[in-house]
């Protein structure tokens, strides 16, 4: 209590400090939130260098735990500290746009031309009718494959769930799917059942429709078939999916693009040829992914700021990222580069990314995974059913994320 | 009054910094943080100077309070959340306060190298508690943790320690007693050497049992030193978050929440950043501190009374 409240005393006092924004002074030196993993961001914070160097200011590109990063961001930005630029998820520019914590863009050259940009990130980027950021990279899930498991047991990747269960003995069983019992990788089979967590133009909760139930069922279904391994413990899990796919231990798991770079370091894969990505069970079921880069409220350096993005949201530096980590670019001119074409990831994940699921792009959009999250658990735990923890989830949802809403 | 202020204008004079500091550290965030609880402040209502967006929170009455303490699962489940924070607190003190007992009777004996088992066992606490908290971590990873492979090389079953389940609570409490009982070693062992050795060999003279021995003198004679353990033991422990958050985090595991890891949650991580709620917590866990501080001396001065 005494700390909670000092803590807001102190950014009181820290902000009475600050001054005002200074909205025409323009400091040159712009410092850069990454909040990308350790094998992506050594690229990032050379083409960043690279842009600094091209366009006459200076930055400082410090690496932030893509966990903690919104929480830190909102902290800073509330009493005026905190870097110039920040690379966010696409689900929280429409919650950091409505605290006032990021800067309009509507009226700077970023906005102006943006047809070059795939609709399914555009659309993360505005809020109000106003632009707020600038897409960095874009993604979705999934189903990423060991090609010699696969082949050694002579089946192809699944094109339904059914389909994997039945193939899953000559797999080993569990051994065939490694499920992360995290929320954000409970939406394909959400999605994949024709359901949904928001009704945004209604205004309606249904995180507990009968589809969304039976989602979580077939889930759960795949571990009591004996079809597929999770990791119960909620820390490790995701860190767990990822040793034991990249060891060969599983044959399949779900996941993006980001985790590439990452998979191609373990034993199953030093042959990169051996990594296959195929299409989610479900058609059309993966989620828009991906990140934005967005300037502070009250930044010093919103000039440098601006030519800064402009930079690294550029085709050419798209291209670069593209190539070098095999992200997918957000721009439709960076995938006609010949080296974006012949970027194996890139080459593997567009099929995915022209049928994803779009997200509903509101605050509340980036605070419905904390209680899905605990309950998904609990449903792939067997703890609880899927009716009882979905009703649950819609429960916290009304109280505490989306009160004029109503469950339905 | 005047002629005091007159006589003693000048320690008055002396208190006032201290006093003025208190006031701004202390007295004007605790009165910040009430009146917090009463409205429905959050991060889109609370005032931002910098960016020039005035409050637009307003008065609830005692809303907040009628929330958390229904008990409702939205806002924190707050008595299950009260009885696991008890049962925390309690089992914690006890073990630790125990096994640093154990330990500190097994150091104040003249052995060999004993200056080396002393460091050894206060190198816990020179460890930062979150390289001690994430090691763990490591260790009860259930698949590739060296615990389940210990477990597992001795054909016992390989439990899930950090998933939704009461084991998760086991498992922290292990850690926050590995990392709290060097301190309670420490203070005991500091307590033992002060009892005057005489005491003992005239009660070897009158023929008691080693028990005995233990039982009426070590026991009294730590008493002072073990009620300001335990009741800084508790107090501590009882508000101990990094050791929850950074081992089953950073998403919450219901299973191990206690009143300050939730209080938490809604301040920083949790869905709305509702400072209201959050401030709620923290005006209740005064509350109980309190109420328990005021027992504990008043049970430690009737002892003292009979004593």
């Amino acid at each position: 209590m005494r700390r909670t409240a000092l803590v807001i005393a102190g950014a009181l006092l820290l902000t009475a400090c600050g001054g005002g924004g200074g909205s025409t002074a323009d400091s040159g030196k712009v410092v850069f939130w990454d909040t990308s993993g350790p094998n992506e961001h050594p690229v990032f914070d050379q083409l960043a260098k690279d842009c600094a160097s091209k366009g006459g200011y200076t930055v400082d590109v410090q690496q932030v735990s893509f966990d903690q990063a919104l929480a830190n961001y909102k902290t800073a930005a509330q009493g005026g500290q905190g870097p110039d630029v920040l690379r966010s998820e696409v689900a929280w520019v429409a919650q950091l746009a409505q605290n006032g914590l990021i800067t309009d863009l509507t009226d700077t050259d970023l906005a102006k031309d943006t047809s070059d940009f795939l609709d399914g990130p555009l659309g993360s980027t505005k809020y109000n009718g106003k632009t707020y950021a600038v897409p960095q990279v874009t993604d979705t899930l999934a189903l990423l494959y060991n090609k010699k498991l696969l082949a050694d047991a002579g089946v192809q990747p699944p094109a339904s769930w059914d389909e994997l269960k039945a193939d899953a003995p000559k797999l080993g069983g569990p051994k065939a799917i490694f499920l992360n019992n995290d929320a954000y990788y409970a939406l394909p089979f959400i999605y994949g059942a024709g359901g949904d967590l928001l009704d945004v133009p209604n205004k309606k909760i249904v995180v507990n429709s009968a589809q969304n139930v039976q989602a979580l069922e077939t889930a759960k279904g795949l571990l009591d078939a004996k079809a597929a391994t999770t990791a119960l413990d909620q820390a490790n899990s995701y860190n767990n999916m990822k040793a034991a796919f990249s060891a060969g231990q599983v044959a399949m798991e779900i996941d993006g693009p980001w985790t590439v770079v990452d998979l191609l370091k373990g034993d199953a894969f030093k042959d990169p040829a051996n990594l296959g990505v195929a299409l989610l069970p479900g058609k059309g079921s993966g989620p828009v992914g991906g990140h934005d880069y967005v300037v502070r409220q009250g930044t010093k350096a919103k000039a440098s700021s601006l030519k800064f993005i402009q930079c690294m949201s550029s085709t050419e530096s798209q291209v670069t990222v593209s190539k070098k980590l095999g992200l997918l670019p957000t721009r439709k001119s960076a995938y006609d580069s010949p080296d974006v074409k012949s970027q194996p990831t890139v080459a593997a994940f567009e099929p995915a990314i022209k049928q994803t699921h779009p997200r509903p792009w509101v605050p509340a959009g980036a605070q419905l995974f904390d209680q899905l999250k605990i309950d998904y658990a609990y449903v792939l735990s067997g703890q609880k059913d899927a009716r009882t923890a979905l009703d649950e989830v819609a429960k916290a949802y009304k109280d505490q994320v989306v009160p004029d809403y109503t469950v339905g | 009054m005047r002629r005091s202020l007159e006589r003693h204008w000048y320690a008055y004079a002396m208190v006032a910094p201290v006093v003025l500091v208190l006031a701004v550290l202390v007295l004007y965030p605790l009165v910040q943080g009430i009146w917090f609880t009463l409205t429905d402040i959050n991060e889109s209502t609370i005032a931002n100077p910098v960016l020039d967006r005035p409050a637009s929170y307003s008065f609830v009455g005692l809303r907040n309070y009628l929330n958390v303490l229904s008990g409702d699962a939205s806002f924190g489940s707050f008595w299950s959340t009260l009885l696991r924070t008890i049962i925390w607190t309690a089992s914690c003190v006890v073990l630790t306060y125990g096994v640093g007992l154990g330990l500190a009777l097994l150091l104040n004996r003249p052995m060999r190298a004993r200056a080396l088992y002393r460091v050894l066992l206060i190198l816990p606490w020179a460890v930062p508690v979150f390289i001690s908290a994430f090691a763990w971590k490591f260790m009860f990873n259930s698949q590739f943790g060296v615990i389940n492979q210990l477990l597992g090389a001795v054909g016992l079953g390989q439990p899930v320690w950090l998933g939704q389940t009461d084991l998760a609570l086991v498992a922290v409490v292990i850690v926050n007693v590995w990392v709290g009982v060097p301190f309670m070693m420490l203070a005991l062992l500091g307590g033992l050497q002060s009892i005057p050795a005489d005491l003992y060999e005239a009660a070897e003279v009158d023929g008691a049992t080693p028990w005995q021995r233990f039982r009426d003198i070590t026991l009294p004679g730590l008493r002072s030193v073990s009620s300001t353990v335990v009741l800084l033991g508790i107090i501590w422990t009882f508000n101990m978050f990094p050791v929850i958050y950074l081992v089953t985090g950073p998403a919450a595991n219901p299973n191990t929440r206690i009143l300050v890891t939730y209080a938490f949650e809604r301040f920083f991580s949790g869905a709305s950043r509702d400072y209201a709620v959050a401030s709620t917590y923290g005006v209740l866990i005064l509350s109980v501190l309190l109420v328990f501080a005021a027992f504990y001396r008043r049970a430690l001065r009737r002892q003292e009374a009979f004593a």
